[in-house]
């Protein structure tokens, strides 16, 4: 009986956070900074695998490293160079939010991240 | 009209140099006890900023110092010895050493590699993450936290030039530069003076450039249209897709066609083009100390064409004025005499603090002026 339960419930959170592949595009902004950053994230998900690029546009993307699906709950990281950015998101249908954490050798930012399905 | 001519009076009385010179004490003592603490946050960190590469290479000495060879190994080499090292782990960026007696730096996904670049040997890795050099900048740029902090400090450099200002005006009747007794209140009061004016044109300097760099979002704009300029555009054109089987050039041939684009220029950065799509090779002119960095060469890195190509000889006056800005702030416009100069004069924002603190704490507020004559403040 639980192991149905968890199954359900398991199959209830794919549901709603449904296919991840695709286009996805938003921005950020870092605390305390003055301008935000577009980002747009090319996602093919392969079960509770994410796999892809991301970056601020069609041009310039980073691949994908870590990406995880549990449910709603989505986190990925891309590394751009001294900066690495880990996004601990949560799906709902067509969008997805929730925070940035920027890691540079000396440094640590957050931000807040909002992204749509455009594709 | 007796009620004029009363009226009149007590406006002079307000407007004589003395009620002036009190008011302006006000705002010079005012400003240290709302703003103090975080003009002293200010200077202890941007004396920390300072020397921020030289603290954090005394901090990891064992990842940083090697003894210079004869032969630096290239590019391919070094990443192959840290993919060797780092189980075959992709390289993100490579940062070569600009000085003979420093490793080079690896940057991978899971953090910064350092090696010697004359033998190849991985001298570690550091992950990423907050560090106290690192908090320093945090606290310095924006209190350590979001919008708020960035706010608070960007009306502290206000502050600091509100402080000046005033202090050199109620320096100049005294015009006091040295220390005439040692111990109490009268030490304070000269150390403060003295200091003060030494520090003034450094600290000026400083205050003046970072309310410039703290508000450059809105004083941009106008430098641009005070010097009929715009910023250089830094877009790159599309990559196209490589050919099946086609094999992309060494990160050394492509610092050797950035080196023909920038001519006289060392690379301190080369990005690999998995991380971002194309080779983007930094370059500096270690002579021009304000924007000599300002050097950046994309390339396809199939068939080596430049994507894009941006170099400090092509920044506009606005963009050159903003990097001027940034190298008095940061005190490396005339390398290491103005980074010490810049060091000294944040650390003097402490010393006065303390010294205006302790001045008013003495209760020596008709030494500096309560009765406003500057006869009074020569009192041996």
């Amino acid at each position: 009986m639980k192991r149905t339960i968890a199954v359900v419930l398991l199959l209830t959170m794919n549901a709603m956070a449904g296919d991840l592949t695709g286009k996805w595009s938003g921005s950020f902004k870092v605390d305390g900074a003055d301008h935000g950053v577009p980002q747009l994230l090319i996602f093919k998900q392969d079960g509770a695998n994410l796999t892809g690029s991301g970056g601020p546009d069609q041009n310039e993307q980073y691949p994908i490293e870590n990406g995880k699906i549990d449910g709603e709950r989505v986190g990925f990281e891309i590394t751009t160079g001294e900066w690495k950015f880990t996004y601990h998101l949560s799906a709902r249908d067509a969008r997805m939010s929730g925070d940035l954490e920027l890691t540079s050798v000396n440094d640590k930012r957050t931000a807040k991240i909002t992204l749509s399905k455009t594709e | 009209m007796e009620l004029f001519a009363a009226r009149l009076t007590a406006t002079a009385v307000r407007f004589s140099p003395t009620n002036v010179r009190r008011l302006i004490l006000s705002v010079h003592l005012f400003t240290a006890l709302l703003a103090g603490s975080l003009i002293v946050i200010l200077g202890a960190t941007g004396s920390v900023m300072e020397f921020e590469p030289e603290l954090d290479h005394l901090l990891h000495p064992h990842l940083s110092y090697i003894n210079p060879g004869m032969r630096v190994l290239s590019l391919r080499e070094i990443g192959d010895a840290v993919s060797r090292r780092f189980n075959g782990e992709p390289v993100v960026a490579y940062q070569p050493s600009l000085s003979p007696d420093l490793s080079s730096q690896v940057l991978l996904p899971s953090g910064v590699a350092y090696v010697n670049q004359y033998t190849g040997e991985v001298l570690g890795m550091r992950p990423r993450g907050q560090t106290f050099l690192g908090y320093a900048r945090a606290l310095h740029l924006r209190l350590a936290s979001g919008d708020f902090g960035r706010n608070v400090m960007k009306w502290s450099g206000i502050c600091v030039l509100l402080s000046l200002a005033s202090g050199a005006y109620l320096w100049w009747p005294i015009k006091q530069v040295c220390i005439r007794r040692w111990g109490g209140a009268r030490f304070w009061f000269d150390v403060h003076n003295a200091i003060g004016i030494f520090s003034l044109l450094p600290l000026a300097m400083l205050a003046a450039t970072g309310t410039v760099l703290g508000f450059e979002d809105h004083i941009a704009p106008m430098i641009y249209k005070l010097t009929r300029s715009s910023p250089i555009p830094t877009s790159r054109s599309v990559v196209r897709e490589p050919a099946p089987g086609a094999a992309a050039i060494t990160p050394d041939e492509a610092v050797a066609i950035a080196r023909v684009h920038v001519p006289g220029a060392v690379p301190y950065r080369v990005q690999m083009p998995k991380y971002g799509g194309v080779y983007v090779i930094a370059l500096l002119y270690p002579q021009d100390t304000v924007a000599g960095g300002d050097n950046l060469v994309a390339l396809d890195p199939y068939n080596g064409n430049v994507v894009s190509l941006s170099r400090s000889s092509d920044l506009s006056r606005g963009d050159r004025l903003l990097a001027l800005n940034e190298a008095i702030h940061t005190g490396s416009i005339l390398g290491m005499p103005s980074r010490i100069a810049a060091w000294l004069a944040s650390t003097t924002v402490i010393v006065q603090l303390c010294s205006g603190l302790l001045i008013w704490l003495s209760g020596s507020r008709t030494m500096l002026g309560s009765r406003g004559s500057a006869k009074q403040e020569r009192v041996p």
